[in-house]
């Protein structure tokens, strides 16, 4: 408890102040920017970060192959919304089922093997599966991708709810699951459940020789990593009308890590500020620079040498500082305040 | 039938290729403890070295040999400067740096050449081919089987044969034990990590000639090279050479019996293998 109270005291100052901070960004994203697509994707990729974190943050598992997951979000609602037929609702469902069901596989096989190992046998899969989804052509539009996947107005049970035609009212709809995705995140990793992810994070062995079966619980982490992810794939494919390939491809499953480290790892939040950063600088840098990519490449360089705890490290640290300085200039010639 | 013979032996060319891709990212991962993802760049710094010899007119026996020292110098510059650093941090910066360190070149590259491939010429004397009775071969891929089953040997002596090699291998047992027993291991931490870089840089210079230059195959062959060391077992020579050698002919033979799925198929023998033997044909676990 102490250990962890000491790795987040920002955490603890609020009982929670995550999702209330998921909250404001949710509002913030529509006054600031113009583009409704734009604030979409940070939501999307956020859910996909969400995910990638419960396993790197709170497992201790560095998963390759986060984009297997949503590769397999965006099929499967296309599949079901073109060919089958089936309503919007039922159809994001089922993809969220789908990326459970593929992460529990691909877990099954992949957390057989701990630390690097298990890091290749990720990327290895990613590969696999991109390669499948190439050779199936008939099911994913191979090289094409799935195209025209429609995006009626939200309905249940016969019953309009809302249309979902502007960007801004899918947004509407994307915010609503975020909020609802994040609060169930919170609920999980504050319970035993959670905890005991920690536990297996911290160290497995000991984990395992209390009795908890460790396997059981990382391929729980997996499916539900698994759903969180294929569901951002979902939504993703709603987008942009499309599922394409590059959705499933190894650079998705490096894009969402690349996220979840920058926005710093073990904090739910974090993950949104990662995905918020690297969508918004990308859509920057990308229109000034083709060859941004290598200034991402830096950026990686220089977290990984100056920036342990990513971006949410970084705020940590400044409202500690702040913290101090209010303090020290509340009672300037007193004892230097406590940290609890 | 002949089809396939014809396949197995263009299977051992493009596995003797994989073998030198993969060894060097199996013996840094042996040694270190160190996941490279920059091991792929190394390779595409390699085929594009090799293609800007031999545009500029330099003899391609010289740049096979020059291509190799001049990317292992690059790779222990970085070793040495970069990736150090984080040897003691937990591995996802390990990987994060080192994917870092792999998109730069990658742009760097496309900065250079440009975002298209281009094909690299086979040298005067390869050209054509090789026929026994009814048995026709290129004569390049012969070469590179016959190259780098050289090259294979005269790394297998480096690493068994000499003091350098007898603390690569017990550096991969105890790295602490090593530096106790008064051997710098930090220095031969930089020169396996140049060593790795080199050989994949060799690797592509020679598979410019075969598959020709694109800024993406560094990505592709990293996927590869993940897959024979997850095959063959980690940290092993000889695993690396069994992997790469059963890939390389499960893509080869599959090319001839469903071509669209060949590639596939290298990840399904990675699955059914790590069923069988989780860790891996070669690996101790």
């Amino acid at each position: 408890m102490n250990a962890s109270r000491r790795a987040y005291p920002l955490a603890n100052l609020f009982a929670n102040p995550g999702w209330w901070l998921a909250l404001a960004v949710v509002l913030i994203l529509p006054l600031t920017l113009n583009s409704g697509t734009l604030a979409t994707e940070v939501l999307v990729y956020a859910l996909a970060v969400l995910g990638c974190n419960l396993l790197l943050g709170y497992t201790g598992l560095l998963s390759f192959g986060q984009g297997i997951f949503f590769g397999m979000g965006s099929y499967t609602l296309g599949i079901l919304m073109t060919r089958a037929g089936l309503g919007l609702p039922l159809s994001v469902l089922l993809a969220l089922v789908a990326g459970a069901l593929t992460a529990a596989l691909v877990g099954w096989f992949a957390i057989r093997q701990r630390g690097t190992y298990f890091v290749m046998l990720t990327l290895a899969f990613a590969q696999m599966f991109y390669f499948l989804a190439y050779s199936l052509p008939d099911w994913t539009g191979g090289d094409n991708g799935l195209l025209n996947i429609p995006r009626p107005p939200l309905s249940l049970f016969g019953m309009t709810l809302m249309p979902l035609d502007s960007p801004w009212r899918f947004y509407t709809l994307v915010a609503v699951c975020f909020l609802v995705v994040f609060w169930l995140l919170q609920r999980v990793t504050a319970s035993v459940f959670g905890r005991t992810l920690l536990a297996i994070r911290e160290n497995e062995t000991r984990a395992s020789a209390v009795g908890y079966d460790t396997r059981r619980f990382k391929l729980a982490a997996f499916a539900l990593s698994g759903a969180v992810t294929g569901l951002a794939g979902a939504f993703h494919a709603l987008m942009t009308g499309i599922a394409p390939l590059s959705n499933i491809e190894y650079h998705t499953s490096e894009m969402i890590l690349v996220m979840t480290v920058i926005g710093g790892t073990g904090n739910l939040f974090a993950s949104v500020l990662g995905a918020a950063f690297y969508v918004l600088m990308s859509d920057w840098l990308s229109t000034l620079w083709p060859r941004w990519l290598l200034l991402l490449g830096l950026l990686l360089i220089g977290v990984s040498l100056f920036m342990h705890k990513g971006l949410w490290g970084l705020l940590q640290r400044g409202w500690t500082a702040l913290r101090r300085g209010r303090a020290a200039a509340a009672a300037p010639e007193g004892a230097p305040e406590g940290e609890r | 039938m002949n089809v396939y013979l014809l396949q197995v032996v263009n299977g051992v060319g493009v596995g003797m290729l994989y073998f030198l891709l993969a060894v060097g990212l199996s013996i840094i991962f042996g040694l270190l403890r160190f996941v490279n993802f920059a091991h792929g760049a190394f390779y595409l710094l390699g085929a594009y070295f090799c293609y800007q010899a031999v545009a500029w007119g330099l003899n391609f026996w010289l740049a096979l040999l020059l291509v190799p020292l001049v990317v292992a110098l690059l790779a222990w510059l970085a070793e040495r400067t970069l990736l150090r650093r984080v040897y003691d941090r937990p591995h996802e910066f390990h990987i994060l740096i080192t994917v870092g360190v792999a998109l730069v070149l990658q742009e760097v590259v496309i900065l250079i050449w440009g975002p298209l491939g281009d094909n690299v010429a086979t040298p005067a004397a390869l050209q054509g081919v090789v026929m026994w009775g009814g048995f026709i071969y290129p004569k390049y891929r012969l070469f590179v089987i016959a190259f780098t089953a050289v090259f294979a040997l005269l790394l297998w002596w480096l690493l068994e044969g000499t003091r350098l090699g007898s603390a690569v291998r017990a550096g991969s047992e105890s790295a602490e034990m090593v530096s106790l027993l008064g051997i710098n291991v930090f220095r031969v931490f930089g020169l396996v990590f140049a060593l790795g870089a080199g050989t994949a840089a060799l690797a592509g210079a020679l598979a410019a000639p075969i598959r020709g230059v694109d800024p993406f195959m560094g990505l592709e062959a990293l996927g590869v090279a993940f897959v024979i060391v997850v095959v063959g077992g980690m940290g092993s020579f000889s695993g690396a050479l069994v992997g790469g050698l059963l890939i390389g002919i499960v893509q080869s033979v599959m090319s001839t019996l469903w071509p669209e799925g060949a590639r596939l198929m290298i990840y399904v023998a990675m699955a059914a293998v790590l069923l069988l033997r989780p860790h891996g044909l070669l690996g101790r676990g």
